[in-house]
C-alpha cells in the first residue's frame, strides 16, 4: 500500500545517471535466527490487523533423487495437511477455521512454500499450529494412501493442458541426470504408485523437515519482537537435522533436442528452452538475461511488433528465464495462427536473438527496461501477500532474504555489452530444446 | 416538431451524463493510483446473431489505441513506467482498470481518458483481436481446462434461449460475424456516461477526481437501453449433458439450478454461512471436500458456490468484477476418474463400467440433501461464522480489490458489501442460515454438465439415465485401508435416487459453436 520516498527518489535518479539506491524493497527486513538454525524473517509493512506467515522450505522437485519417486516433494506438501496427534486432522481443520486466515501451499522445483495470510491477532495461533505439524506430524496410513488420490486427481485435472503437457515432455529430454528432468508433479506411473510409499514419506519428513531447511517469514502489522518471541516459543525445540541432498550435476548439451505434443485444434505452439546459469545474486548473468529477455520480448520489442501486430502470425509472445538452484532454462513462447508459419516464427526468435550477440543494444532502451522492471516491482508491493511472495522467491533459491535488493542493485549494473555476453552464453544452439505444439505428428521445427 | 423532439432529447441525455456515480477509496498513503470505470452492460447485451461483440468492443478499446496514438505507440509510451490497463468484461458489465504510480499519472492521464473516449477502432486491430476472440470460442476453451470447460457448458445449458447462455467471449458463428462496423455502433450503443460508474482509489488530489469525473461524464450516453439479464431455466428432476472428447483423463462435472438471491438480498449473508460449510473454496474445512476428496480420495477438491467465482483453478479468494442480478447455485466437483484411466492403473478394475462420476455426483447431492434436511449444528455455524468473518477480509487486500468490491457494492444497491456482510453475520441467527437453505437450495431438479472422454460418455449416461447403482471401485491398495464407516456409507451413496429426465451426449467439437 505503501510506498516510500526511498523507492520513488530511485526511479527518478535512475534516467539521470546518479547512482541509485541500495534497497529496491522500501520496508526493512529483520533477520533473526533461532539457535537450532532456523532463520526468521520479520517485514513490518503498514497493514493493520493484518500479516502473511510464510514458512519457506528449501525442499522441492530437485530433491527427488530415488528413482519411482517423483513428486514426492509435492505429494509431502499434501500430507502436511493431515494433522498431529495434538491437533489430530479434523481437530487441525477446526483450529485452521477458527483463524479465519487463507492458508495453504505449493511446490515447485526448489521449494515448498506453506504460507497464511490472516489477523495479525492470530499470529499466536498460527505461530502454535504450524510449528505443531512441522515437529509433530503424524498420519496413518490410510490418511497417506488417501491422500495420493487428490494428487492424482490434481495430475488429471491438470493434463487437459496441452501446455502442462509440453513441459512434462519438455523437461524430460532436456535433462539427462539432473532431477529437473521431471516436473514437480512428476511421471504420472510414480503419482500411481504413489499410495504404496508410506515409508518412504516418514524418511523424507526427517531428512528435510528440519530447521536448517526452513526460514520463517512474517510481513504485516508486525514487530520483530514479537515474531522472534513466537518464534523460540513454538520452533525452539525443533530438532537441527544432518541430511545434505547430492543432486546430480547435469552433464554439458551439446546439441539441439526436439520434443512435440501431437494435438488438432488447439492453436500452434513453438517453444525454445535454452539452458539458462543457476541464480547467483553475486553474478550479473541472470539479472542480464532477464533484461535482455525484457529487451527481446516485450510488447515494446521489435520482435512482438513485427510478430503479433504487423505480420499477425503470431498471438503471444513472451520469454523469461526461472531463478533457480542449479542451472534450468530461459523459456521462450509462442502461440501462433498457424502452423504452417512454425518454422519462420523459430527462425525470427533466432534471427532477433543473433541481432542481440552482434549489436549492442542502445543505452535508451536498456535504462527504459531497468526503469519498467523497477516501476513493476513497485507497484506490485501492495499487500502483506504480495510482499511475502516477492521475498519468499529469493529466500527459496539463496537462502538470503536481502538478495531481493541485491538483485535490483544488479540490475542497475547491467550494461550493454552484459546482454551481448549473455546472449552469446546462453542462447546457443547447443544449449537449446525446441518443444512444439500442433495436429503434425512430430516436431515440425528444425 | 422533428428537431423540437431531438432538441429534448439531447437535454435529457445532457442531464443523465452528468450522473455517472463515482466511487472514491482515498488512501493517503498510496503511490499507486488505481481508476476503474465499470459500464453497466456484459455479454448480456450481444445481439443474438453477434455472440461476443461486448467482448470485443472492450477489447478494441483496451487494446487498439487511440485516434492520436495506436496501441503500439502507446505501449511504448507507457512502457518505462510499468503503467497498466485492461478490460474485463462479464454477463452484465464491463469494466476498464488502470493503475500507476503517481509519478506517472499526469503523462498517463490522457491517454487512459483518450482509450475510453476516442477509441482508434482500426482494422488492422480489429483482424488481430477478432482471430484471438474467435480461436478462444473454437479451440481453447475446449482443449485448456476440463473444468473451466464443464463450468462454462453449466451456463450454457442453465442459461439456454436467454441472453446468460452464451460465453462472454461469444461463439464461433457469432464472433465470425461480427464486424468493424458492428463494434463501433456497440460502443456508441453501450459505453456511454449513462450506464457508467467511475471508480478512484489512491491519494488524489480533488482537482484531479473533479477533472476525470468531468471528463468522462462528457461522453454521451448510450444510445441503447440495457436489457434485462435473462433468468435460468428451472430444470425438471435433473438434465444432463455429456460432453465427450478424445483422451480426458478424468470426468469434470459442475452441476447447477437458478436461485433467485444475489448480494442485494439480506438472505445472502445466511447462505453464505451454509454454503461455506457445505463447499468453500478451495478449503479442506468444508463437507463435501471432506467427503468426497478426503476420505475417498476421488479428487482434487469439491466446492460449492452461491454466485458466479471467476477463474477457481486460478484464484483461492474471490475476484470482484463479475456482478450479476441473474443468479443461480452451483456444484464443482473437480475432475474424478473415467473407467479407462482406472483400468490402466489398476488391474484389480479391469471389469468396471463406468468411472467415479455417478458416485461422485451422488455423494455431493447426498450430502446437501442431508444438510438442508438436518440443518446445520450450533458448533459448525458458530465456527463457520467466525471463521467467514475474518476470511471476508482477505477479498480485499490491494487497492485494485478494494475498489472492485466498491464498485460490486454499487451494482448491488449496497455501499460497502464486505462491511455490510460482516454486520448481517455478526447479527446472523442459526435458525436464518437453515430458514435460508430450505428457501433456497434444494436437491431434486438441477442441470448437471460433465465434460468427460468418448469411452466414458456411454456407460455413464446410461447409469444415470437409468439410475443404476454406482459402487465405487477402489484400487486394492487403497480399499484396504478404508475404514467400514466408509465403505458402509458408500453402499447408501451408491443408490441413492436420482431421476434423470433429460439426458444428451454431446460431440466437444459442437460445441459453443
Amino acid at each position: 500500500m505503501m510506498l516510500s520516498f526511498v523507492m520513488v527518489s530511485s526511479i527518478m535518479m535512475a534516467g539521470n545517471n546518479e547512482p541509485a539506491p541500495k534497497k529496491i524493497l522500501p520496508y526493512p527486513i529483520q533477520q533473526g535466527q533461532l539457535p537450532n538454525g532456523l532463520k526468521v524473517v520479520t517485514v513490518p509493512y503498514d497493514s493493520p490487523g493484518l500479516a502473511a506467515f510464510y514458512i519457506v522450505m528449501r525442499v522441492g522437485s530437485r530433491d527427488e533423487i530415488d528413482n519411482g519417486r517423483t513428486g514426492f516433494a509435492h505429494f509431502f506438501e499434501h500430507m502436511m495437511f493431515r494433522g498431529t496427534e495434538k491437533y489430530p486432522k479434523e481437530a487441525y481443520s477446526d483450529a485452521l477455521k477458527s483463524t479465519g486466515a487463507s492458508a495453504n501451499a505449493n511446490t515447485s522445483l526448489d521449494r515448498t512454500v506453506y504460507h497464511m495470510t490472516g489477523n495479525a491477532g492470530m499470529l499466536d495461533k498460527m505461530f502454535e499450529l504450524e510449528s505443531d505439524r512441522f515437529m509433530n506430524l503424524k498420519y496413518s496410513v490410510q490418511d497417506f494412501k488417501t491422500e495420493a488420490g487428490a494428487v492424482k486427481g490434481e495430475y488429471t485435472k491438470n493434463s487437459a493442458s496441452p501446455y502442462e503437457q509440453l513441459d512434462e515432455k519438455m523437461n524430460e529430454i532436456a535433462f539427462e541426470k539432473h532431477t529437473y528432468k521431471h516436473t514437480t508433479m512428476g511421471f504420472f506411473k510414480d503419482v500411481v504408485d504413489m499410495p504404496n510409499q508410506y515409508d518412504f514419506s516418514l524418511e523424507f519428513f526427517n531428512k528435510f523437515y528440519r530447521p536448517e531447511y526452513a526460514t520463517i517469514l512474517v510481513v504485516g502489522d508486525v514487530t520483530q519482537e514479537k515474531v522472534m518471541a513466537l518464534a523460540t516459543k513454538y520452533f525452539g525445540a525443533w530438532q537441527h537435522g544432518n541430511y545434505v541432498n547430492t543432486i546430480p550435476v547435469e552433464p554439458t548439451q551439446t546439441e539441439t533436442k526436439y520434443t512435440h505434443v501431437k494435438m488438432a485444434n488447439f492453436p500452434p505452439v513453438v517453444s525454445l528452452n535454452y539452458k539458462s546459469p543457476a541464480y547467483d545474486p553475486t553474478k550479473i548473468d541472470m539479472h542480464a538475461l532477464d533484461l535482455l529477455n525484457t529487451v527481446l520480448f516485450s510488447e515494446k520489442s521489435d520482435l512482438y511488433k513485427k510478430l503479433v501486430i504487423e505480420e499477425q502470425k503470431v498471438r503471444g509472445i513472451n520469454g523469461g528465464a526461472t531463478n533457480s538452484r542449479d542451472p534450468y532454462l530461459s523459456q521462450i513462447y509462442a502461440s501462433l495462427v498457424d502452423a504452417k508459419d512454425m518454422q519462420y516464427v523459430k527462425d525470427e526468435i533466432v534471427k532477433a536473438i543473433e541481432k542481440m550477440k552482434t549489436t549492442a543494444v542502445d543505452q535508451t532502451t536498456l535504462d527504459q527496461a531497468k526503469m519498467r522492471m523497477r516501476y513493476s516491482f513497485a507497484m506490485g508491493m501492495d499487500s502483506p501477500t504480495s510482499i511475502a511472495e516477492a521475498l519468499a522467491g529469493y529466500i527459496w533459491v539463496t537462502g538470503d532474504p536481502e538478495s531481493i535488493n541485491k538483485a535490483y542493485e544488479m540490475y542497475d549494473k547491467v550494461t550493454p555489452k552484459d546482454l551481448m555476453d549473455v546472449a552469446k552464453k546462453y542462447y546457443v544452439s547447443t544449449g537449446l530444446t525446441i518443444a512444439t505444439i500442433s495436429d503434425a505428428e512430430n516436431c515440425p521445427v528444425k | 416538431m422533428k428537431k423540437l423532439i431531438f432538441n429534448i432529447a439531447l437535454l435529457l441525455i445532457t442531464a443523465v451524463s452528468f450522473g455517472a456515480d463515482v466511487v472514491e477509496l482515498k488512501l493517503s498513503k498510496s503511490d499507486i493510483i488505481v481508476i476503474k470505470v465499470m459500464f453497466k452492460n456484459g455479454s448480456i447485451c450481444d445481439p443474438s446473431d453477434k455472440a461476443g461483440l461486448t467482448d470485443m468492443t472492450a477489447s478494441m478499446i483496451a487494446e487498439g489505441g487511440t485516434k492520436t496514438m495506436t496501441s503500439t505507440q502507446i505501449q511504448d509510451y507507457i512502457y518505462p513506467w510499468a503503467a497498466s490497463y485492461f478490460a474485463s468484461v462479464d454477463k452484465q458489465v464491463s469494466i476498464f482498470t488502470f493503475e500507476v504510480h503517481k509519478d506517472n499519472l499526469d503523462k498517463f492521464y490522457p491517454v487512459m481518458i483518450d482509450l475510453l473516449k476516442n477509441p482508434r477502432f482500426a482494422e488492422d486491430d480489429f483482424n488481430r483481436i477478432k482471430s484471438n476472440q474467435l480461436n478462444y470460442v473454437d479451440e481453447v476453451i475446449r482443449s485448456s481446462s476440463d473444468e473451466e470447460y464443464s463450468k462454462k457448458y453449466l451456463e450454457d445449458l442453465l442459461f439456454r434461449g436467454t441472453n446468460m447462455q452464451h460465453l462472454v467471449e461469444g461463439t464461433v458463428a457469432g464472433v465470425q460475424s461480427i464486424t468493424l462496423d458492428d463494434v463501433k455502433k456497440h460502443y456508441s450503443n453501450f459505453f456511454g456516461s449513462s450506464n457508467m460508474t467511475i471508480g478512484i482509489a489512491g491519494n488524489y488530489s480533488a482537482d484531479f477526481l473533479k477533472k476525470i469525473t468531468t471528463d468522462l461524464n462528457g461522453m454521451p450516453a448510450a444510445k441503447s437501453a440495457i436489457p434485462e439479464a435473462g433468468k435460468g431455466r428451472q430444470p425438471k428432476d435433473f438434465e444432463v449433458e455429456i460432453v465427450a472428447k478424445d483422451n480426458a483423463l478424468g470426468s469434470a462435472i459442475f452441476a447447477g439450478f437458478p436461485m433467485d438471491l444475489t448480494r442485494s438480498n439480506d438472505d445472502f449473508a445466511a447462505l453464505m454461512v451454509a454454503n461455506s460449510w457445505l463447499g468453500e473454496h478451495r478449503k479442506s474445512y468444508s463437507r463435501l471436500y471432506q467427503k468426497i476428496r478426503e476420505q475417498r480420495s476421488m479428487n482434487y477438491g469439491d466446492y460449492t458456490y452461491i454466485e458466479w467465482y471467476n477463474n477457481g483453478g486460478g484464484n483461492m479468494l474471490p475476484r470482484p468484477g463479475f456482478p450479476r442480478s441473474s443468479n443461480y447455485f452451483s456444484i464443482w466437483l473437480r475432475p474424478v476418474q473415467t473407467a479407462k484411466g482406472l483400468k490402466g492403473q489398476y488391474p484389480e478394475l479391469k471389469d468396471i463400467e463406468i468411472g467415479h462420476a455417478h458416485f461422485a455426483i451422488r455423494m455431493a447431492l447426498r450430502e446437501m440433501d442431508q444438510m438442508i434436511t438436518k440443518g446445520m449444528n450450533k458448533e459448525d455455524f458458530e465456527l463457520t461464522r467466525t471463521f467467514l468473518r475474518s476470511y471476508m477480509k482477505l477479498y480485499a487486500q490491494t487497492p485494485e480489490q478494494q475498489l472492485g468490491y466498491l464498485l460490486d457494492s454499487k451494482f448491488y444497491g449496497r455501499k460497502d458489501w464486505l462491511k455490510e456482510a460482516d454486520g448481517l453475520l455478526a447479527n446472523l441467527t442459526l435458525e436464518q442460515v437453515n430458514a435460508a437453505m430450505t428457501k433456497y437450495w434444494q436437491t431434486k431438479n438441477m442441470f448437471i454438465a460433465i465434460i468427460t472422454d468418448k469411452t466414458e460418455a456411454v456407460p455413464l449416461a446410461r447409469s444415470l439415465r437409468d439410475n443404476l447403482d454406482s459402487p465405487m471401485s477402489y484400487s486394492n491398495v487403497l480399499k484396504g485401508v478404508l475404514t467400514p464407516e466408509i465403505l458402509n456409507e458408500d453402499k447408501l451413496v451408491q443408490n441413492y435416487v436420482m431421476k434423470v429426465s433429460n439426458i444428451n451426449i454431446i460431440d466437444s467439437n459442437t460445441t459453443f459453436k
